[in-house]
């Protein structure tokens, strides 16, 4: 939007403007309200009050493995992944990766052993950190490079030869990002909002403390809330035809005494049926005739359809149980295609329907941010 | 890469000592037997002087055992060290004497303790002292106790040039007799070598709180080098261990009524947050002040200009000095913490580094307050309390808010229940810029209200008068830009916030128009506490000045649930208030009529009625007793006036039967007639005793009664038959 400014303010050495008039300057800058139409981000939460989207492209598979390398791919597939939303990082560049693998270790170094300095530029023992960049893991041309970060370790009582063992990996990605959320942002700030870690705890906070640190951003705990394990339930049994999703497993929480957890599966050939019944217009119909407007159409999913798919699976629980669903919460869904759980765990099982998850929970980080 | 900072505090050349023996105290580079000699000839029986004049004469190798002119001159020198301290000649010469071991090295420890400067501390003496470090035989002990003794006096040292001319061969000490050495902790001039040598010292050494510190400190100047993170429990060895003499440093320094030297010690820079506990979320935590990691991605490589880390930055002086070239630190919210980085705060333009400030806070605002399902907000009240508090201290000091609090509260009016740290939030809130009127209802006004008709009267008072300060906030703001731009130019040209001069107004007016309608149904509400009243009179107080307090051409008068309440308050001071506000209205309004037409604006008609038909109203009330007249407010039936049996009740709310001033009238005719038995309010009527009551009103301190009389009441017709209304449309 408002790009032209940065060009003055790029680095921190022009941030001092000597002018005669800097009091005026200070009210402009100070009075960059968040409703003030050239506020940096247009797109106030106050004001346009975000929501998830209403309505979302039904997933098509992506051939996601010719572009993406296959170990980080295998890597990202294979591993339940604890999601954290972040701020946009301040200065980060994607040029120096290298660096900041140097200057992580010697980071986690210093923090293992308290009280010990660690010089940067000498090589670590105990840990190594690589970052990778993901090629190809991008849909939109706003998108950021996905960033993969692994750390290897030996363990405590190896042999001198045994190589490394990663003990820890995460990532930070943003896939479809709301374009006018990021082309709002100034340059020198990269946004790449969904955090996933797997690994030792302490390992996850050095991780996200050194990021803290070196670009100034905040980690918050992201959780996959309600409306959004409903949206992927919708959106992983939307594949089914493609791609069998062999089961729905849903589990719930009832807020009885003592607290009741209901696990709740059904075959994947009924949830299919079930979707098929609450999407709009019938799919059933003859091939032909549909034309481009239908493939449309049928290519987006409303929240009312996946509203009526929840509906549908509760009544028919309440049918055989009495039970009422609804009083109670969704903690996890999970299918053939991935398991997500209300506490921000989230497993990808196919790589084939990653881009759609990830689409989706960039979305979800994306709500949680500050301004 | 070297980076080499002055880290001393201006030199404390006004320090002057009142003590006697330091007459000419300054002169340090003086040969010192001059200096003793031609204090002879004044004190020359002074025996504290001739003890030191042992001290210097004393030849090498004399023995201390069963010396007792060395014991009494030592009591001698002891005394008055902790009593007032030394003078800079009495330090050289006893300094010397320790190092130089000429009496042994029995007595030298006994001497460094003693050495309590009463003002400064000759550089020269502490390089000679460095010299003896040299080439005598000290124990290392001795030597120890030296270099702390240099740390705690290092404020005190009146130069330092040659010390950090000398700051390779300190440095040695480190490396080859493993001495305590954190003194050149201060004369830092930090080299690559250095640091790899340290490295390898600590691999030889282990953790060592001493090479900790040091580290820490290149840490700061090159975080690009060398990485470290302290842990909790060494934070405080480098502090300790010059207590004994910090202690009697003071001690000397209170007696002497001099301040206590003054030192923002590197060490508090090192980590000075106490974490008692850990905490579950961490959020609310300010970033500790670092400098940044990444240069070569930052600077652009043309530009080779050097910059001074905020870090480094001990004094305003220094903050001044370096004003042009001052690298902000890796964590924009780390600016909060240091009163000294909030000073540049103010002067950063870089929107960059706003944004990452705003990150930062509405971060940890939205998780404090927001996403913590588990009742986060209650469970440590205690420390959102601080942070809040310290967010407004720094907004009431930059005088501005931050846009990220400003989100956030849009989203926190919404479900805050008007309890949880209504100080606070009400003092966020009223720092709030300016709201477009298409949005200022849906953002502020339905969650207000809400709040404001379900919370207690304390509440509505608070809310009052956080919106009073907000207006005023606003209003102000706007005399700024006033003063700077010809009115008719609309604000849009100056401010990025994309508001014309007639959208501010809107905004004002919904607001002053809002805060009349609370105030309306909450005086209600409250059976017009005079509490409640009292605030919202502070309010109308601000509203009836915007045209020439602030240069604002809009006057919006109160509504009548507010007036009338005001009126008939049964509080004297309200209606006084009252009338002042009535009074300041029409100097406003006048002056904005004889403005109008040479400055393009337009008062609306009506705002003019409206006054004019409350200064009739007030007049006929207060002055000619003529309450419920045709064509005033308040009109109530005939039968309705005779059923309530109230005799004369158009007399009701004049200056004597109002029951704010009954009392007075009450008084006032005691005073006036003594003797009478039965009283009669009425007699006060008369020409005479009314305007010596009005005296007598006025005299009690009604002033905005009095400006209020004298402006709309000719007295000359104050008989009874005085016309108020003097405004016409």
């Amino acid at each position: 939007m408002e790009k032209h400014h940065n060009s003055v303010t790029r680095t921190p050495l022009n941030s001092v403007v000597v002018q005669r008039r800097s009091k005026s300057k200070s009210y402009r800058l100070s009075y960059r309200s968040c409703l003030g139409a050239a506020s940096r981000l247009g797109l106030t939460p106050a004001l346009t009050a975000r929501r998830l989207n209403t309505s979302r492209r039904a997933p098509k598979p992506h051939n996601i493995t010719e572009k993406v390398d296959a170990e980080q791919l295998t890597l990202l597939v294979k591993t339940e992944w604890q999601l954290s939303y972040v701020t946009p990082l301040y200065q980060f560049r994607h040029t120096q990766l290298k660096s900041y693998s140097r200057q992580l270790s010697a980071f986690i170094a210093a923090e293992k052993q308290q009280g010990m300095a660690v010089e940067v530029e000498g090589p670590q023992k105990t840990f190594r950190v690589s970052f990778s960049l993901v090629q190809g893991l991008t849909e939109s041309d706003d998108d950021a490079e996905t960033v993969l970060v692994q750390i290897y370790s030996k363990p405590l009582f190896a042999r001198q030869d045994e190589p490394q063992k990663p003990v820890w990996s995460g990532w930070l990605t943003c896939i479809n990002g709301n374009p006018e959320y990021l082309g709002s942002l100034p340059k020198d700030f990269i946004c790449l909002p969904l955090f996933g870690s797997s690994g030792a705890e302490g390992l996850t906070t050095l991780v996200k403390s050194w990021f803290q640190q070196s670009f100034d951003c905040c980690f918050g705990p992201l959780e996959i809330s309600h409306t959004s394990l409903q949206w992927l339930m919708a959106l992983w049994t939307n594949c089914h035809n493609e791609y069998s999703i062999q089961h729905l497993k849903m589990i719930w929480t009832l807020p009885a005494v003592p607290p009741l957890q209901v696990t709740y599966t059904v075959n994947s050939e009924d949830a299919w049926e079930l979707w098929g019944s609450v999407r709009k217009g019938n799919r059933g119909g003859g091939g032909g005739g549909g034309g481009g407007e239908e493939a449309e159409e049928e290519s987006s999913i409303d929240i009312e359809e996946v509203r009526r798919f929840m509906q549908g699976l509760q009544s028919h629980f309440y049918r055989h149980f009495r039970l009422d669903l609804s009083a109670g919460s969704l903690n996890q869904v999970s299918t053939a295609l991935g398991s997500a759980k209300y506490s921000g765990r989230i497993k990808i099982s196919n790589s084939r329907y990653m881009i759609t998850t990830l689409t989706l929970l960039t979305e979800c980080a994306l709500l949680k941010m500050p301004i | 890469m070297a980076a080499k900072l002055n880290l001393s505090g201006p030199p404390d050349s006004d320090t002057s000592s009142p003590n006697d023996q330091s007459v000419s105290s300054r002169s340090s580079n003086r040969s010192l037997r001059v200096a003793d000699k031609a204090r002879r000839k004044n004190e020359a029986e002074d025996p504290f002087v001739l003890a030191l004049k042992y001290f210097s004469d004393v030849e090498a190798g004399t023995p201390v055992y069963g010396n007792d002119d060395v014991e009494r001159n030592m009591v001698l020198v002891e005394k008055v060290a902790y009593s007032k301290g030394l003078s800079p000649e009495a330090i050289s010469i006893m300094l010397e004497f320790a190092m130089s071991l000429r009496m042994g090295t029995i007595l030298c420890p006994r001497v460094l303790k003693c050495l309590i400067p009463a003002a400064v501390v000759p550089q020269e003496a502490v390089v000679r002292a460095f010299v003896w470090l040299g080439v005598g035989k000290i124990p290392v002990s001795t030597q120890i106790l030296f270099i702390k003794w240099v740390l705690t006096v290092f404020d005190m040292i009146d130069a330092k040039d040659q010390l950090r001319a000398i700051y390779g061969f300190i440095f040695s000490f480190v490396t080859e007799e493993n001495l305590v050495c954190v003194f050149i902790f201060f004369l830092v001039v930090v080299r690559v070598f250095r640091v790899r040598k340290l490295l390898e010292l600590q691999s030889k050494l282990g953790r060592q709180p001493f090479l900790l510190n040091l580290l820490s400190l290149y840490k700061v100047f090159c975080p690009d080098l060398v990485t470290l993170s302290i842990p909790s429990r060494i934070k405080s060895v480098f502090r300790n261990h010059n207590m004994p003499w910090r202690s009697a440093l003071i001690a000397v320094q209170k007696r002497d009524g001099s301040q206590a030297a003054s030192s923002i010690s590197p060490a508090s820079t090192i980590k000075d947050k106490t974490n008692p506990r850990k905490r579950k979320h961490c959020h609310l935590v300010l970033p500790a002040l670092c400098s940044v990691v990444n240069k070569e991605a930052q600077t652009e490589p043309s530009s080779s200009r050097k910059v001074v880390p905020l870090v480094q930055l001990h004094s305003f002086a220094q903050l001044l000095e370096n004003m042009h070239r001052i690298e902000l630190p890796a964590q924009m919210g780390s600016l909060l913490g240091s009163s000294l980085a909030l000073q540049y705060l103010d002067c950063v333009q870089d929107e960059s580094a706003l944004l990452r400030l705003n990150f930062w806070l509405g971060y940890a605002l939205h998780e404090e307050f927001l996403f913590c399902g588990d009742g986060g907000a209650s469970q440590n009240s205690e420390e959102a309390l601080q942070f809040l508090n310290k967010l407004l201290s720094t907004q009431h000091f930059l005088q501005e808010g931050f846009s990220s609090s400003e989100a956030f509260l849009y989203k926190f009016l919404n479900v805050w229940d008007g309890s949880l740290l209504r100080p606070q939030i009400l003092g966020l809130l009223s720092n709030i810029p300016v709201i477009p009127s298409s949005q200022i209802r849906r953002l502020l006004f339905e969650p207000l209200m809400q709040l404001f008709f379900t919370s207690s009267l304390f509440f509505k008072c608070g809310l009052m008068e956080c919106l009073n300060n907000m207006l005023l906030k606003w209003l102000t703001w706007h005399s700024v830009y006033a003063l700077e731009d010809d009115l008719d130019i609309s604000l849009n040209s100056h401010t990025s916030i994309n508001m014309t001069l007639s959208g501010f107004k809107d905004s004002v007016m919904e607001l002053v128009d809002f805060v009349g309608r609370l105030a309306s149904v909450g005086l209600q509400l409250e059976g017009c506490h005079s509490l409640l009243l009292s605030f919202i009179l502070d309010f109308y107080e601000t509203v009836c000045d915007t045209f020439l307090k602030y240069g604002l051409p809009l006057v919006v008068i109160p509504p009548t649930g507010v007036f009338y309440p005001a009126l008939f308050a049964s509080d004297p001071v309200s209606v006084d208030r009252l009338a002042y506000i009535m009074y300041r209205y029409k100097v406003n309004l006048t002056s904005a009529k004889s403005q109008e037409t040479e400055q393009a604006f337009h008062i609306s008609r009506q705002t003019f009625r409206e006054f004019n038909h409350y200064a009739v109203v007030m007049v006929n009330c207060l002055w000619n007793s003529k309450m419920f007249q045709p064509g005033m407010g308040i009109q109530p039936g005939e039968e309705l006036l005779l059923k309530s049996n109230v005799p004369q009740y158009w007399m009701s709310f004049d200056l004597i039967h109002h029951p704010a001033f009954m009392s007075y009238a009450v008084d006032f005719h005691q005073k006036c007639w003594p003797g009478r038995k039965d009283m009669d309010l009425n007699s006060i009527k008369h020409s005479k005793p009314w305007s010596w009551y009005l005296e007598y009103l006025f005299s009690q301190g009604y002033d905005g009664l009095k400006q209020f009389v004298q402006s709309n009441i000719s007295r000359q017709k104050a008989a009874g038959d005085g016309q108020g209304n003097s405004l016409s449309t």
